[in-house]
C-alpha cells in the first residue's frame, strides 16, 4: 500500500496539511453530509484513492459573475485539502484560470461536452443574463444564454455555485435591468431537464462544493452511467439545495443565540454591548430568516464567519437576498410599490403599519365628533320604522 | 335605539371566549411588538415564551368558539330573550337583507334613522365573521415562522408563495412571511380599534354585557 499512500500524504504535507488534519477534515465532511463520524475513514479512503486521478470531467461556466465564487473556491493563497478534492474534477474549461485562450478555450469546452455527453458536471457561476435577449452578457461573439443552451442539456448535473447562479443574486436586485435570473429557473423555462444542485451564498463556501463533490462522485450520488441517483435527489429540498447544508437557520446554530434569548443586544456599533459580543438582531442580523450552516462550517478554512467576526448576517444565502436583506443594518426589508422604492427608498413595514393604524384611529375620532354633533351618543337615534328597500317597494305598490 | 340587553345576547360561554380572546390578543400584540424590535434589553426569552404560549390559547379558543356556535343558543335579535342556534345569528338573517347600503349611509351620516338590524348589523356581521380568517391568517403565518413547524409542507408552501409575491419570482426566504405576520398584527389592531369604538360609542351597556355579563335597560 505504502507507495501511493506516501505520495498522497506527501502531497498533503506539501500543502501544509498533516494526516491528522486531513482525517479531521474528513470527519467534518461526514458530519456535514449527515453521516456518522465513523464514515470519516471511508471518505478519507475514497479521497485518497481518487486524489490526482482527474476522475470526473467538468466544465465551469461563468455567467454575469464577479468571479468571487471562483476566487472563493480556488482559495489561491492557501491551496489546501479542498483543493485536493476539487482536483478530482478534471476541469477542462474554466475561463478565469485556464491556460488556453480564445478558440482553443472554446474547443476545450465543446469537446468536453461532446466527448462526455451525459457524464460531465457543469458548474455554473454567476447570473443568467436574459436582458436584451441575452445580449447583456456576450462571450466569444455569443450570448451567455447560447452557451447554456448548448452545454447544459449534455451535462449529468449542473452545480449552481453562489447566489447569482442560484436565483440571480445581487444582479437580480430590483429593478434588474439585466434580466438576471438563476440557472435552475432558466433551465426550467427552456424545458431542459438536467438536474441542478443549488449552493447559494455570496460567494459560495468552498466547503459545500467539496461536500457535494465527495457525495456525488465518491459516495455514489452519481452512478457509473452519469445519472444522478435518487439518493442524491432525496437530499435536496424543493429549491434544489442540499438540505444538510441549508436545512436550519443561522439563528438556530449561532453562538450568540444565548444573548438573543437573554435579551442582550447590540443597539449600536462601537458600544460596550458590541465589545461583549451580544446578539446583533437590532442592528439588522438576518440570521433568523436565513438557512445555511455558516455557524457550523464557517469560512476561510473554518476560521470564522460573519457574526463571529462581529457583523450581522446579511442573509446572502437567501433567495433574492439583496432585496430581502437590505437595509443590511435594519431589522426588516423595506417595502416599495412594484419596483419603486426597492433600492434605498421604500418604507419600513412598521411605518406603513403605523400610518394605516393612525389613519383609522384618526377617522374614528372624527367620526366620534360627528356622532356627538349628530346627537347620536347615549340613547342613539330612533330606529327606522321600515327598511328603506321595503319602503321603496311599498311606494311602487309592489309586495316584498 | 336604546336596546335592552339581556344575558341571552351573549351567553356565558361567549363571555368567556371573548375574554380569553382579548387576553390572548393583548399578550400576543405586546410580545409581538417586542419580538419585532426589542426596544429595551432583557426580555426576549420572556416575549417569545409568552408569544408561544398565547398563540396556542388563541387558536384553541377560536376553534372552541366556532364549535360552540353550533351548540349554544343565543338571542336572535336585540331586545329579546328569544334564542336561536348561535350560528344562525352570525350568518345573515332575514332582517339583514337589503340593509348594507342603509348601514353605510348611516355610518357616513347620510341617513338619520338607525337602520333596522338583526342580531348584528350587516357591517358588524361582516367584521365579526372576518375575525375568523383574520385570526387564522395570524396563526398560519405564525406557524410558518415557528421553528418546529416552519418546514412542514403545508406551511412551506405558504412561505414560498408569499416570497414569490414579494419578490416577483423568488423562492426560499422567511423575510416576506415575517413582514406579513407583522402586518396582520396591524390589521387586527385596526379591527380592534373600529370594534371597540363601535361597540362603545352609544354607551357602555354592550361592554358591561360582554365583559361582566350584566343586563341593562328596563326589564
Ligand atoms: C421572586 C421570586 C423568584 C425569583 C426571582 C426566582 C428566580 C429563579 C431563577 C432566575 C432561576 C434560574 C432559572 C434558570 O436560569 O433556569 C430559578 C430556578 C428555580 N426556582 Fe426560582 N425564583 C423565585 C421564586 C421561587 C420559588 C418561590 C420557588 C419554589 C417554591 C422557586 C423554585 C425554583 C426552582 C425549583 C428552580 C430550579 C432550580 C434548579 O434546579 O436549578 N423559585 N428561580
Ligand atoms: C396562533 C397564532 C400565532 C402564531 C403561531 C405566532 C407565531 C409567531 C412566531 C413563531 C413569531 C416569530 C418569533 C421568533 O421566531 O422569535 C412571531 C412573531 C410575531 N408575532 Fe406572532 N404568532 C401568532 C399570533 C400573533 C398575533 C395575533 C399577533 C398580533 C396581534 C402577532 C404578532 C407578532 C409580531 C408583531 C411578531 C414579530 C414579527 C417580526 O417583526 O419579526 N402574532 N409570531
Ligand atoms: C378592549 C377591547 C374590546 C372591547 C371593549 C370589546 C367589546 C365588545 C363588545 C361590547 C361586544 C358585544 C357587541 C354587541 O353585543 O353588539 C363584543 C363582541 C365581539 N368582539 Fe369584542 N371587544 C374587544 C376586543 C376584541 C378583540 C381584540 C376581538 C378580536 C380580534 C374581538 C372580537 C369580538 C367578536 C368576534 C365579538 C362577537 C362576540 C361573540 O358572539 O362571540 N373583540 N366585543
Ligand atoms: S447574532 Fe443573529 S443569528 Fe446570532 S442570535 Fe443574534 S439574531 Fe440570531
Ligand atoms: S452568515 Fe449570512 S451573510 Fe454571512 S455568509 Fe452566511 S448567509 Fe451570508
Amino acid at each position: 500500500m505504502a507507495h501511493e499512500d506516501r505520495a498522497f500524504y506527501d502531497q498533503l504535507a506539501e500543502r501544509g496539511v498533516t494526516r491528522r488534519g486531513f482525517l479531521k477534515f474528513c470527519g467534518s465532511v461526514a458530519a456535514m453530509l449527515g453521516l456518522s463520524e465513523t464514515m470519516a475513514p471511508t471518505i478519507a479512503g475514497a479521497v485518497e484513492a481518487a486524489a490526482g486521478s482527474k476522475l470526473y470531467p467538468a466544465v465551469w461556466l461563468n455567467g454575469g459573475a464577479c468571479t468571487g465564487c471562483t476566487e472563493s473556491a480556488a482559495q489561491s493563497t492557501y491551496p489546501d485539502i479542498a483543493q485536493i478534492v476539487l482536483d478530482i474534477l478534471s476541469l477542462n474549461y474554466i475561463e478565469t484560470v485556464m491556460m488556453a485562450t480564445g478558440e482553443d478555450a472554446d474547443k476545450a469546452l465543446y469537446q468536453t461536452a461532446e466527448a462526455n455527453a451525459g457524464k460531465f458536471i457543469m458548474i455554473y457561476e454567476g447570473t443568467v443574463m436574459t436582458g436584451l435577449e441575452g445580449n447583456t452578457l456576450r462571450v466569444a461573439g455569443k450570448t451567455g444564454l447560447q452557451f447554456i443552451d448548448e452545454i447544459a442539456p449534455k451535462a449529468a448535473a449542473v452545480v449552481a455555485v453562489g447566489s447569482c447562479a442560484v436565483d440571480g443574486g445581487w444582479v437580480k436586485a430590483a429593478p434588474n435591468p439585466a434580466g438576471g435570473t438563476g440557472i435552475s429557473m432558466y433551465l426550467k423555462e427552456k424545458g431542459i431537464a438536467t438536474p441542478v444542485i443549488n449552493l447559494p451564498t455570496c460567494p459560495v463556501n468552498p466547503e459545500w462544493i467539496v461536500a457535494i463533490v465527495i457525495d456525488a462522485l465518491l459516495l455514489g450520488g452519481i452512478d457509473e452511467n452519469g445519472k444522478v441517483t435518487e439518493g442524491l435527489v432525496s437530499k435536496l429540498d424543493q429549491f434544489g439545495r442540499p438540505s444538510f447544508i441549508f436545512g436550519q437557520t443561522i439563528h438556530d446554530n449561532c453562538p450568540r443565540r444565548g444573548h438573543f434569548e437573554n435579551g442582550e443586544f447590540v443597539y449600536q456599533f462601537g458600544s460596550p454591548e458590541e465589545a461583549k459580543g451580544y446578539c446583533l438582531y437590532p442592528v439588522g442580523c438576518k440570521g433568523p430568516q436565513t438557512q445555511t450552516n455558516c455557524p457550523i462550517v464557517r469560512w476561510n478554512n473554518q476560521t470564522s464567519w460573519c457574526v463571529e467576526s462581529g457583523a450581522p448576517c446579511i442573509g446572502c444565502g437567501n433567495f433574492n437576498w439583496v432585496d430581502n436583506g437590505a437595509p443590511f443594518l435594519g431589522r426588516m426589508r423595506k417595502i416599495g410599490i412594484g419596483s419603486v422604492g426597492a433600492q434605498g427608498g421604500g418604507w419600513e413595514p412598521g411605518v406603513l403599519g403605523a400610518i394605516a393604524g393612525g389613519a383609522v384611529v384618526g377617522a374614528l375620532a372624527v367620526h366620534g365628533v360627528g356622532m356627538k354633533a349628530a346627537g347620536r351618543i347615549g340613547e342613539g337615534p330612533a330606529t327606522e320604522p321600515m327598511k328603506e328597500y321595503d319602503a321603496k317597494r311599498a311606494k311602487k305598490g309592489g309586495g316584498n | 335605539m336604546a336596546h335592552k340587553l339581556y344575558r341571552e345576547a351573549h351567553p356565558m360561554p361567549f363571555v368567556l371566549t371573548h375574554w380569553i380572546n382579548l387576553l390572548a390578543m393583548f399578550f400576543l400584540t405586546l410580545s409581538g411588538f417586542y419580538i419585532h424590535f426589542p426596544i429595551f434589553p432583557g426580555f426576549m426569552g420572556v416575549a417569545r415564551g409568552t408569544h408561544f404560549f398565547w398563540m396556542f390559547v388563541l387558536i384553541i379558543n377560536l376553534t372552541l368558539r366556532i364549535v360552540l356556535a353550533f351548540v349554544v343558543k343565543s338571542a336572535n335579535m336585540p331586545d329579546t330573550r328569544e334564542v336561536d342556534l348561535d350560528i344562525k345569528n352570525w350568518l345573515p338573517q332575514a332582517a339583514n337583507r337589503h340593509q348594507m347600503i342603509p348601514w353605510i349611509k348611516y355610518y357616513l351620516f347620510l341617513k338619520k334613522d338607525h337602520p333596522i338590524s338583526a342580531k348584528y348589523g350587516v357591517l358588524q356581521k361582516i367584521a365579526y365573521l372576518a375575525t375568523i380568517p383574520m385570526t387564522f391568517a395570524a396563526a398560519y403565518t405564525g406557524f410558518c415562522l415557528w421553528g418546529p413547524t416552519s418546514d412542514w409542507g403545508f406551511f412551506l408552501a405558504g412561505t414560498t408563495w408569499v416570497a414569490d409575491l414579494f419578490n416577483a419570482g423568488g423562492g426560499a426566504s422567511l423575510m416576506p412571511m415575517r413582514i406579513l405576520h407583522y402586518w396582520i398584527m396591524w390589521v387586527i389592531l385596526i379591527f380592534t380599534a373600529a370594534h371597540v369604538y363601535l361597540a362603545n360609542i352609544y354607551n357602555f351597556a354592550p361592554s358591561k354585557m360582554i365583559f361582566a355579563w350584566k343586563e341593562s335597560g328596563d326589564h
